[in-house]
C-alpha cells in the first residue's frame, strides 16, 4: 500500500496546476460562478470541457490512438484530486466520456473507435444514453423500442424517457430490441444513433428540481446504419453491461466526490461565517457531529474509489464491486445534503437569489437534485439485489 | 499509489486467522473460557511481537500498515486484547522512545515476553487524554485508571498521567509497589477490562515515553491505538456478515432461504458495502500511521468513529437476521456484540472522534485560508 506518488506523477500534478491557474476564469468560485440559467450553464460546461480537450486534458486514461492522453488510472485520480482542489467546473458530455466512450473502447470496432472516441473528447459530439423506457426501468431488459433490420439499416420505432441532455446531444447510444421472439435478455442490441436522424424527437420533462435535464424521445421510422451496431446482433445486453459498470464504477464516483466535497466545503465555510445567538453555528456540538459525519462519509466515497482504481491496476476485473461504489456514494450524499438542510436551521428553506439565504442559496437546489442519486444508474434496490445475488451469493 | 495489500501482508492475516481459529474457546459462548492464555504465546511463538520492533532491537521492521490485515484478524478471532495493546505500545516505543527504553524493552517485546496494558481513562473525565487527574510526583504515580484491559495479565501497564504540567506516558511494571488492580464487572468479561490504582506507585528511570521529544507522544497513542481498534472493529464486522449471509442462505422459511427475502438480501447488501466503507477508511488510517502523514489524525479519527459504529450496526443486524437463534448464548454472537461495544467505546468514541475531525477540518482549513492571504 502506497499513497505516494511517483516523480512522474508529480509531474503529471504540476504541469495540471500550472495550466488550470492560467485556463479558469480569474475569481473563479469566489466573485465568478457557473451560471445560474440551465440552458447557458449547459453551453459554459461545454465550453469548459473544449478547454480542457484543447489543452491535453481529456480522455487522461484512454489511449494516444484515440486522442486520449495515455496516461494511468493513477493519473486520472489526480486529475480529479486537482479539479476539487480548484473547484473546477463539471463538463457537458459526461455520460459521451464515461458512458459511450468506455463502452465503445471496450467492444466497438476499430472504425468506431477511430470516429466516435476522439470526437467524443473534444466534445464535439455530446452523447446522451437510451436504456429506460416508461415500461422498462429497473426491468431494462424488458425494452420494446424496435429495431428491425432492412439491407445495410435497421429501421428504430419506439420511445425512450428520462433521457437525460439529449436536448444537447448529438448521438444516443440506445438499448434496442432486434428479435422480439427471443427471451427478453437475448432479443436486444446496442445502437449508436445520430440524434439529427430525421424521425427523432424529444420533449423536456420538467424535474424535481423545476430544471428539465432530461427528456422523453421518440423514435419514428429512424435509419440507422448496420455499422453502428456496438457487438452483435441480439448481444447488446452484454454490452450494456459494461456501461453500467462503467456508470456505477470508480471514474464517476471519484467525479462526483469532487463535486461533493466543495460542496462540503462550502457549507463549512457557511456555517464558520454564520452567527447564532451570541456564538458562531460552527460552535454548536450537534452541527459538529453532523458535519463530521459528512466529512468521514465524503472522504470514504474517495478512498472506496481509489481502492476499486488500485483493485483493477492489480489485475482484477470490473464485477458487482461497482454497486457497491454506487451505492455507498449515493447514500453517503444524500445524508450529506440533509445534514446540510438540518444545520442551516430556520433559513434552510430560503434559496438563491433571496438575500436571506444562506451560503449563496444553492444547497436548497443540490438537495432536492440529490432525490435522484438513489434512483439512477440503477435503483439502491437493484444495487441491493445485485450485490446481494452475485456479490454474496444469495438465492433469487 | 497502490490501494491494496501485498502477498505477504495478506498471508500475515490469513496466518494470525488459521492460529486463532486453533482456539475455539476465544469465540465460544463463554466469555469466562475466552482468556487461555496459551493464545498469548502461540502468537509470540508466530513472531507477531516481533514485527513492529526495528531489527535493530532484533525484530523484522515492519509498520502498522504490514500488519493490519493481521490486526483485522485479532478483531475478528476475539484475541485477548494485550496483544493489540502491546503492538500499540510497541509502535510508540520504537518510534518516541529514548535509545535506552528502545535498547531495554524492544528485544524484550519481540520474544513476547513484555505485555503491556495501556490505562487512559479516569471516571468522570470523559475520553479525552488530556483530561487525566493521575500525576507523576516525587513520590510516584497517582491516581485511578479505569477500563484497562488485560491489565491483571501485563507485565507493564503504559499509562496516561500529568508529568510537570504536561500530559505523558509513564511505563509502570503491573508488579510494582503501590499498583492494585480489581476487575470491573463488564458486559465482555473477556476483554479482562481492570480498574488500576495507583497509590505513589514506583516508577523505575527512564519510564517517561517520548517526553524528552517534541513530538506529541499522546496523540500519536491515541491515533495508532484508534487505528487499531479500527482495524479489529473491521475483523468483526465482516465476519458478522459472513455469519449472516451463511445462515440467510441456509435457514429455511417460507419454504425458501430467508436470503431470498429482500429484506434480508438487502440488509446483507447493506452490510457488505458498510464493510467495505470501513475498510477503505481504515486501511487508509492505517498507512497514515506508518508514514506518519500529515493526515494521520484526522484519518485514525474517521477510522475509529466509522468502524465503530460500522461494526456496532453490523452485530446488530446479525442478531436480528439469526432470529431466536441470535439471541442465544450458545450460538455466540453476543460474544461479538460484547466486544464490539467494548471497543466501540475504547480511545474515544464516535462522538470524540467526530468532535476531533472536526477540530482537525476547520484548523486545516485555517491553514489554507492563511496561505491564500499570505
Ligand atoms: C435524474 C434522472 C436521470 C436519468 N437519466 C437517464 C438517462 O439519461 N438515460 C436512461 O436511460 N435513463 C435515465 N434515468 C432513468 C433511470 O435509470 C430509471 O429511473 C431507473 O432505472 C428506475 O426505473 P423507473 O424509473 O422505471 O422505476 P421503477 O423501475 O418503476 O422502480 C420504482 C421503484 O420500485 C423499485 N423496484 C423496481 N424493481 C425492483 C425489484 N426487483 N426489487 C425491489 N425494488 C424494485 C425501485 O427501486 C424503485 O424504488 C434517469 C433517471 C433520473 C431520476
Amino acid at each position: 500500500m502506497d499513497f505516494s506518488y511517483s516523480p512522474q506523477e508529480e509531474g503529471f500534478r504540476a504541469d495540471l496546476r500550472a495550466w488550470l491557474a492560467d485556463a479558469l476564469p480569474s475569481g473563479w468560485g469566489e466573485t465568478v460562478f457557473e451560471p445560474e440559467d440551465e440552458d447557458e450553464r449547459a453551453m459554459f460546461r461545454l465550453a469548459w470541457e473544449k478547454k480542457l480537450h484543447a489543452g491535453g486534458w481529456s480522455g487522461i486514461n484512454w489511449p494516444v490512438e484515440y486522442g486520449g492522453r495515455g496516461a494511468t488510472l493513477v493519473e486520472r485520480a489526480i486529475f480529479a484530486e486537482e479539479m476539487a482542489r480548484v473547484g473546477a467546473p463539471e463538463g457537458l458530455n459526461i455520460i459521451g466520456h464515461n458512458l459511450a466512450g468506455s463502452t465503445i473502447l471496450r467492444h466497438g470496432t476499430e472504425a468506431q473507435k477511430q470516429y466516435f472516441l476522439p470526437r467524443i473528447l473534444s466534445s464535439d459530439d455530446v452523447w446522451c444514453q437510451g436504456f429506460s423506457e416508461p415500461n422498462a426501468g429497473s426491468d431494462l431488459a424488458s425494452v420494446r423500442t424496435r429495431a428491425e433490420r432492412r439491407g445495410d439499416r435497421f429501421i428504430v420505432n419506439g420511445q425512450k424517457i428520462w433521457t437525460s441532455f439529449a436536448q444537447y446531444s448529438q448521438w444516443c447510444f440506445a438499448l434496442v430490441r432486434t428479435d422480439p421472439d427471443a427471451p427478453k435478455h437475448k432479443g436486444l442490441s446496442f445502437l449508436l444513433i445520430d440524434m439529427k436522424s430525421p424521425g427523432v424527437s424529444i420533449r423536456p420533462l420538467r424535474q424535481i428540481s423545476g430544471e428539465c435535464e432530461f427528456n422523453e424521445t421518440f423514435f419514428d421510422d429512424v435509419e440507422v446504419p448496420v455499422a453502428n451496431i456496438v457487438g452483435d446482433i441480439n448481444d447488446g445486453w452484454r454490452i450494456a453491461m459494461t456501461t453500467l459498470a462503467y456508470e456505477r464504477g470508480p471514474e464517476d464516483a471519484l467525479g462526483r466526490q469532487i463535486r461533493f466535497s466543495q460542496e462540503l466545503d462550502k457549507l463549512i465555510g457557511t456555517v464558520a461565517a454564520t452567527p447564532r445567538g451570541d456564538a458562531m453555528l460552527i460552535d454548536d456540538p450537534i452541527v459538529r457531529q453532523k458535519l463530521a459525519r459528512a466529512v468521514t462519509q465524503v472522504e470514504v466515497m474517495r478512498l472506496n474509489a481509489v481502492r476499486t482504481f488500485s483493485k483493477y491496476l492489480n489485475g482484477d476485473d470490473r464485477g458487482p464491486d461497482a454497486s457497491v461504489i454506487k451505492l455507498y456514494w449515493s447514500h453517503a450524499a444524500q445524508n450529506m445534503y440533509e445534514a446540510a438542510m438540518d444545520i442551516l436551521g430556520p433559513t434552510a428553506p430560503i434559496a438563491a437569489p433571496d438575500p436571506l439565504s444562506a451560503g449563496g442559496g444553492r444547497f436548497q437546489l443540490s438537495y432536492l437534485q440529490s432525490k435522484a442519486f438513489t434512483i439512477y444508474s440503477g435503483s439502491s434496490e437493484i444495487q441491493r439485489n445485485i450485490i446481494g445475488e452475485r456479490m454474496l451469493g444469495l438465492p433469487r | 499509489m497502490n490501494f491494496g495489500f501485498n502477498e505477504e501482508q495478506k498471508s500475515l492475516g490469513e496466518t494470525v486467522a488459521a492460529l486463532l481459529a486453533d482456539f475455539p474457546a476465544l469465540t465460544g459462548p463463554d466469555p469466562a473460557q475466552a482468556r487461555d492464555p496459551a493464545v498469548w504465546r502461540a502468537l509470540a511463538d508466530l513472531g507477531l511481537f516481533a514485527l513492529l520492533v526495528p531489527e535493530a532491537q532484533g525484530g523484522v521492521g515492519l509498520t502498522l500498515v504490514d500488519v493490519a490485515l493481521a490486526i483485522e484478524a485479532l478483531g475478528a478471532g476475539l484475541a485477548p486484547p494485550i496483544a493489540a495493546s502491546t503492538l500499540i505500545a510497541t509502535d510508540i516505543i520504537a518510534r518516541e522512545g529514548t535509545a535506552a527504553q528502545r535498547e531495554t524493552l524492544l528485544p524484550r517485546i519481540a520474544t513476547g515476553d513484555v505485555r503491556i496494558a495501556l490505562a487512559v481513562m479516569e471516571d468522570g473525565q470523559g475520553y479525552d487524554p488530556a483530561q487525566v487527574r493521575t500525576m507523576m510526583g516525587g513520590n510516584g504515580v497517582t491516581g485511578v485508571k479505569i477500563l484497562v484491559p488485560d491489565a491483571d495479565i501485563a507485565d507493564m501497564i503504559l499509562v496516561v498521567a500529568r508529568v510537570d504540567d504536561r500530559v505523558g506516558l509513564v511505563m509502570l511494571s503491573r508488579d510494582a509497589r503501590g499498583v492494585a488492580i480489581r476487575h470491573h464487572a463488564d458486559i465482555d468479561p473477556s476483554s479482562g477490562l481492570c480498574e488500576v490504582t495507583l497509590n505513589g506507585a514506583a516508577v523505575m528511570d527512564g519510564a517517561l515515553i517520548g517526553h524528552a521529544g517534541s513530538g506529541d507522544v499522546i496523540s500519536r497513542l491515541m491515533d495508532a491505538a484508534a487505528i487499531v481498534y479500527a482495524g479489529m472493529a473491521m475483523g468483526i464486522a465482516a465476519r458478522m456478515l459472513d455469519a449472516s449471509v451463511d445462515y440467510a442462505k441456509t435457514r429455511v422459511q417460507f419454504g425458501q432461504p430467508i436470503g431470498a427475502f429482500q429484506s434480508i438480501k438487502h440488509r446483507c447488501a447493506d452490510m457488505a458495502v458498510a464493510v467495505e466503507a470501513g475498510r477503505s477508511a481504515a486501511y487508509y488510517a492505517f498507512w497514515t500511521a506508518a508514514e506518519n502523514d500529515p493526515d494521520r489524525s484526522r484519518a485514525a479519527s474517521m477510522a475509529k468513529a466509522y468502524c465503530g459504529e460500522i461494526a456496532r450496526d453490523v452485530c446488530n443486524e446479525t442478531v436480528q437476521i439469526h432470529g431466536g437463534m441470535g439471541f442465544t448464548w450458545e450460538l455466540g454472537l453476543h460474544r461479538f456484540l460484547r466486544r464490539a461495544k467494548v471497543m466501540e467505546h475504547g480511545f474515544g468514541n464516535h462522538v470524540w472522534h467526530y468532535e476531533r475531525i472536526m477540530a482537525q477540518t476547520l484548523a486545516a482549513r485555517a491553514v489554507v485560508a492563511d496561505a491564500r492571504a499570505a
